[in-house]
C-alpha cells in the first residue's frame, strides 16, 4: 500500500477506536465510588492469610497461578531470546579483543561501593516481600543489577570470571520448576500463617517470593549475557 | 487434576532447562514426548468426564476470590488435542534443530502448558496471562531457523501483530474490571447479567475479543499468519496452525458466552461473525489457491478453515459448534500431516517452491507422496472421515453455509492437491521461475543439521499418526457424540454460572444435537472432492496463470508490518461498528 492509503486505513479505525473508547470512558463508575467487590474480598482474605502486603498476598496467593504463567513468560522469554541469539555457524570470536577496556576510576569507584550495597537491597526487598511493597521481581531485577556493577566496573572480564552462565541457567531452571512443583499442587498455601507483619507470617508467600526472585535475577542476567556475548565477543562473516 | 494438567509441562521445561546441557538429545527427546503424552492422557481423561459435568477446580482452593479452573468437553478436548499434536511434533522433530540443544525442547513444553491453561481457565486475566505464554514462546518457535533472514522478518511481524492485540485485550480486560469489579468470567458474567449494553461494555467485548481474533488470523488481521508460517520450523507449524489459531476462536467464543452474553444479544454478534467469518474465508481460499510457496499455500487455506469455523460456529448454535469442533479436530492432523511433509522437501531440496520441486518429490514410490495426497483428500472434506464429517455438521446451521464450505474445500483443497500432484508426480505444466513479486520458497536452508539420506522412521510414524488421528475424527461415533455434548454444554450458560460459581453438580444437556454421516452428508462431501479435484485439474492445465494471485490482494500481503498494523485497527474498528451500531 502506498503511504497515503496506509495512513488512511489506519487512521479511520483508529479514529473509530478512540471515540468508541472515549464514549466507554465516559460510561465508567467515577473515582472513588464504593463499589469494589473484588477489593472487599482480596484485602479480607489477604488479612486473613497475615499477609501484610495485600499486593504480595494477590501475587503469590490468591492468583498464585497467574504468577506462575507470567513466571513461564519471562522463562520462555529468556529461552527464546537464547535461542534466537545462539551464535550462529559463521560467527566467531572478534581478532581483536574488545572485551578488555579501560575503566574510568570515578565510575569504577562508585561500582565497587554500590556493589554490595545494591545486592543487599535486593536480599531485602526479596526477603521482606511479604511486608512491605517489593517482592521477588523486583527483588530479582535488582539483584541483577547489582551484579552487572561489575561490568562497568571490572568489564566484560571481570563479570565473565564470576559469571558462571551455567550455574544461572541451573538457578533459573531449578527455582522456576520448584514454583511450577507448587503448580502441580494447586498452590494451595498449607504453611502455618503466624503473626501479621512477622518476618516469618504469610505462610508459602515468602518462600514464593524468594523463588521467583532467584528467578528472576538469574533470568536477567542469563538474558543480558547473550546480548553482551553479540555485541562484544562475537563478528559474522557478513 | 485440572492444575497439574497445566503446570505439569511447566514444570518439565523448566527442569528440563536446568539439566538439559547433560542430557543425551535421545532422552531429552523422549522426556518432552512422554510428558506431552501424559497431558493428552490426562486432558483426555478430564474431557470424557466433563461430558457428564463440568470438572470446577479454584486454584489454591481460593473459591470466590481467586481463579477458577473449568473444563468443560470442547476446552479440555482442544487442550488434549493440543497435547496429541505436540506429541506428533515432537516426534517427528527428533532430528531438527541440533544446534538449539534442549531449548527447543523447552520452548515446546512451555508452548504446551500455555494452551492447556488457555483451554482451562475461567479467569480473564488468567487467560490473558496463558495467552501471553503462548505468544511469547511462539514468537521465539517462530524465528528458531536463525541463519535465514527472513525468519527473523516472520517472527518480528507475528510478535508485533499478536502484541498489538494483547494490548488492546488488556485494556478491554481494564475496561470490564473497571465496570463489574471482576476479573473471573463467571462473575463478570453475573454482574452484566441483564444490564443493557452500553459503550463501557461494547468497548470492553470488542477490545477484549481483538487480541483473540488476531491469534485467530480472521481477517483483515490474519496477515501475520502467512509470514510466521512461512519462516516456522515444520513441527512448529503444526502447533500453530493446528491448534493456536483455533484457540483464539476457542477464547473468544468463550468469553462472549460466559461474559457477555448475557447483555449483548447472540443475533448481534452472530451478525458480526458471520461478516468476518466469510471475508476471511474468501481471503483465505483466493490467496491459498494462487501460492507457489508449499508453506504459505498451507498457511492460507488454515486462515480460509478459520474463517469458516467462525462463520459457522458464530452462529450460536449447538451443532455447527459440534460441526466445527470435529473439524477443528480433523483439520489439526491433516494439516499437521502436510506441513511435516513441506519440512521433509525443504530437508532434501531446499526449497518449498512448487515451481522448482515440479517432479522432484520422488514419485508414487515415495511415502511422503501418499502422505501428501491422501492429506489433502481430507481437507477437501472425503467422506466418511473427520475433516469432511466436521464441515457437513457445520453446515446444517444456515443454507448459505453448505455453498461457502463447498468454495472453500474445493479452492483449498484443490490448491494442496494440485501442489502435491505437481510436486511428487510432476504432472501439470511447468511454471516458470517466479516474478520479483511473488513469494518464492526456493533457496531456503534445511531444518535439520545434516540432510538425512532416507527419511527417518520417526518422521514418517509422526505424520502416519497425525493423518490417521485426523482420519479417525470422522468415523468414531463416540468422538462424534462427545462432540455434540459438547456443544451443548458450551452453550448451556447458566449450568456454567451455576457449576464454576457454587460447586453445584453439573446437569446433563437437555438437548443434544445429532452428530453423524447423513446422506445429504455424505454427498456433500463428495461433491466438494470433485470440486477439488477439477479445480486441481483446471490450475495444472494452467500452468503459469493457475498460480497467481489477484493484484489488488497480493499487494496487501507484502510483510510491510505498517501496513499489517493499519488493517489490525481497521479489522476492530470494523468490528465495533458492527457490535455497536445496533447497541449504542
Amino acid at each position: 500500500m502506498s503511504r497515503r492509503a496506509r495512513q488512511a486505513v489506519f487512521g479511520t479505525g483508529a479514529a473509530v477506536l478512540a471515540v468508541l473508547f472515549a464514549l466507554a470512558a465516559a460510561g465508567l463508575p467515577p473515582f472513588g465510588g464504593d463499589q469494589h467487590p473484588y477489593r472487599d474480598r482480596a484485602v479480607a482474605a489477604a488479612l486473613h492469610q497475615a499477609t501484610a502486603n495485600v499486593v504480595a498476598s494477590l501475587t503469590f496467593d490468591l492468583r498464585g497461578l497467574d504468577t506462575l504463567g507470567e513466571e513461564m513468560i519471562l522463562l520462555g522469554s529468556v529461552v527464546g531470546a537464547v535461542a534466537l541469539l545462539r551464535p550462529r555457524p559463521d560467527e566467531k570470536p572478534h581478532a581483536d579483543d574488545k572485551t578488555s577496556r579501560p575503566q574510568q576510576d570515578a565510575v569504577a569507584l562508585i561500582s565497587y561501593v554500590f556493589l554490595p550495597l545494591t545486592l543487599l537491597l535486593g536480599f531485602d526487598l526479596l526477603v521482606h516481600g511479604h511486608l512491605t511493597p517489593g517482592g521477588g521481581f523486583q527483588g530479582g531485577v535488582v539483584l541483577a543489577t547489582g551484579l552487572h556493577l561489575l561490568y562497568l566496573s571490572g568489564g566484560y572480564d571481570a563479570l565473565r570470571r564470576l559469571r558462571p552462565l551455567a550455574w544461572y541457567e541451573w538457578v533459573e531452571g531449578l527455582t522456576t520448576a520448584a514454583f511450577a512443583l507448587a503448580g502441580t499442587a494447586n498452590l494451595v498455601n498449607f504453611l502455618p500463617h503466624g503473626r501479621v507483619q512477622q518476618l516469618f507470617s504469610a505462610g508459602t508467600v515468602p518462600i514464593l517470593n524468594i523463588l521467583v526472585g532467584f528467578a528472576v535475577g538469574a533470568g536477567a542476567v542469563v538474558l543480558l549475557a547473550q546480548f553482551l556475548t553479540q555485541a562484544i565477543t562475537l563478528e559474522g562473516e557478513g | 487434576m485440572l492444575p497439574a494438567a497445566i503446570a505439569l509441562p511447566l514444570l518439565a521445561g523448566a527442569l528440563l532447562l536446568a539439566v538439559g546441557r547433560h542430557l543425551p538429545r535421545l532422552l531429552a527427546d523422549s522426556a518432552a514426548l512422554l510428558i506431552a503424552a501424559a497431558v493428552a492422557v490426562l486432558t483426555g481423561l478430564v474431557a470424557i468426564e466433563a461430558t457428564g459435568g463440568r470438572l470446577v477446580t479454584w486454584a489454591g482452593t481460593w473459591r470466590p476470590v481467586g481463579i477458577v479452573l473449568v473444563a468443560d468437553p470442547l476446552g479440555a478436548g482442544l487442550a488434549c488435542l493440543a497435547a496429541l499434536l505436540t506429541c506428533c511434533a515432537m516426534l517427528y522433530s527428533r532430528r531438527y534443530l541440533e544446534d538449539a540443544g534442549t531449548h527447543f525442547h523447552v520452548l515446546m513444553l512451555l508452548f504446551l502448558g500455555g494452551m492447556t491453561g488457555f483451554a482451562l481457565t475461567g479467569d480473564l486475566f488468567n487467560m490473558f496471562v496463558f495467552f501471553e505464554l503462548m505468544g511469547a514462546v511462539a514468537y521465539a518457535l517462530t524465528g528458531m531457523r536463525i541463519e535465514e533472514p527472513g525468519s527473523v522478518q516472520g517472527a518480528f511481524n507475528f510478535a508485533v501483530i499478536n502484541s498489538l492485540g494483547a494490548y488492546l485485550t488488556l485494556a478491554g480486560i481494564a475496561l470490564l474490571y473497571a465496570r463489574t469489579g471482576e476479573l473471573g468470567m463467571p462473575q463478570a458474567g453475573v454482574a452484566l447479567a441483564g444490564h443493557r449494553a452500553d459503550a463501557t461494555v461494547v468497548a470492553a467485548f470488542v477490545f477484549v475479543a481483538a487480541g483473540l481474533l488476531v491469534k485467530a488470523a480472521v481477517a483483515p488481521m490474519h496477515f501475520w499468519l502467512a509470514d510466521a508460517h512461512a519462516v516456522a520450523p515444520a513441527p512448529v507449524c503444526m502447533l500453530l496452525s493446528g491448534v493456536m489459531v483455533e484457540l483464539g476462536l476457542y477464547g473468544v467464543l468463550r468469553v462472549y458466552q460466559v461474559v457477555f452474553a448475557g447483555t449483548i444479544p447472540q443475533a448481534v454478534v452472530t451478525r458480526a461473525w458471520v461478516v468476518l467469518g466469510l471475508l476471511t474465508a474468501l481471503v483465505g481460499s483466493l490467496m491459498c489457491a494462487g501460492q507457489r510457496h508449499l508453506k504459505r499455500l498451507l498457511a492460507y487455506s488454515t486462515i480460509a478453515h478459520g474463517g469458516l469455523f467462525l462463520a459457522a460456529a458464530g452462529l450460536g448454535a449447538a451443532g455447527p459448534i459440534a460441526g466445527v469442533a470435529l473439524g477443528v479436530a480433523g483439520h489439526a492432523g491433516a494439516k499437521g500431516a502436510l506441513f511435516g511433509v513441506c519440512g521433509l522437501l525443504l530437508d532434501r531440496h531446499h526449497s518449498v517452491d512448487e515451481g522448482e520441486l515440479h517432479g522432484r518429490g520422488g514419485g508414487w514410490r515415495e511415502p511422503s507422496c501418499w502422505l501428501f495426497l491422501a492429506a489433502g483428500l481430507l481437507l477437501t472434506g472425503l467422506p466418511p472421515f473427520g475433516p469432511g464429517l466436521g464441515k457437513v455438521v457445520a453446515e446444517e446451521g444456515a443454507w448459505w453455509l453448505p455453498a461457502v464450505s463447498l468454495l472453500v474445500s474445493s479452492i483449498t483443497g484443490g490448491a494442496v492437491l494440485r501442489a502435491g500432484l505437481r510436486v511428487f508426480l510432476g504432472w501439470g505444466r511447468r511454471l516458470p521461475p517466479p516474478r520479483p513479486d511473488q513469494t518464492y520458497g526456493g533457496d531456503e536452508s534445511p531444518e535439520t543439521e545434516e540432510p538425512l539420506p532416507r527419511t527417518p522412521k520417526s518422521m514418517l510414524a509422526a505424520l502416519a499418526l497425525l493423518l490417521a488421528g485426523s482420519a479417525a475424527a470422522g468415523v468414531t461415533p463416540r468422538l462424534a457424540e462427545w462432540a455434540g455434548r459438547g456443544a451443548a454444554m458450551f452453550l448451556d450458560r447458566g449450568d456454567y454460572l451455576r457449576q464454576a460459581l457454587t460447586g453445584a453438580a453439573g446437569h446433563p444437556p437437555a438437548t443434544v444435537p445429532e452428530v453423524g454421516w447423513t446422506t445429504s452428508g455424505v454427498l456433500l462431501g463428495l461433491l466438494a472432492t470433485a470440486g477439488a479435484l477439477a479445480v486441481a485439474a483446471l490450475q495444472l492445465r494452467a500452468g503459469e496463470a493457475g498460480v497467481s494471485e489477484p493484484g489488488p490482494l497480493r499487494r496487501l500481503h507484502l510483510g510491510h508490518i505498517g501496513d499489517y498494523v493499519a488493517w489490525l485497527f481497521a479489522g476492530v474498528a470494523t468490528l465495533a461498528v458492527l457490535i455497536g451500531s445496533s447497541l449504542i
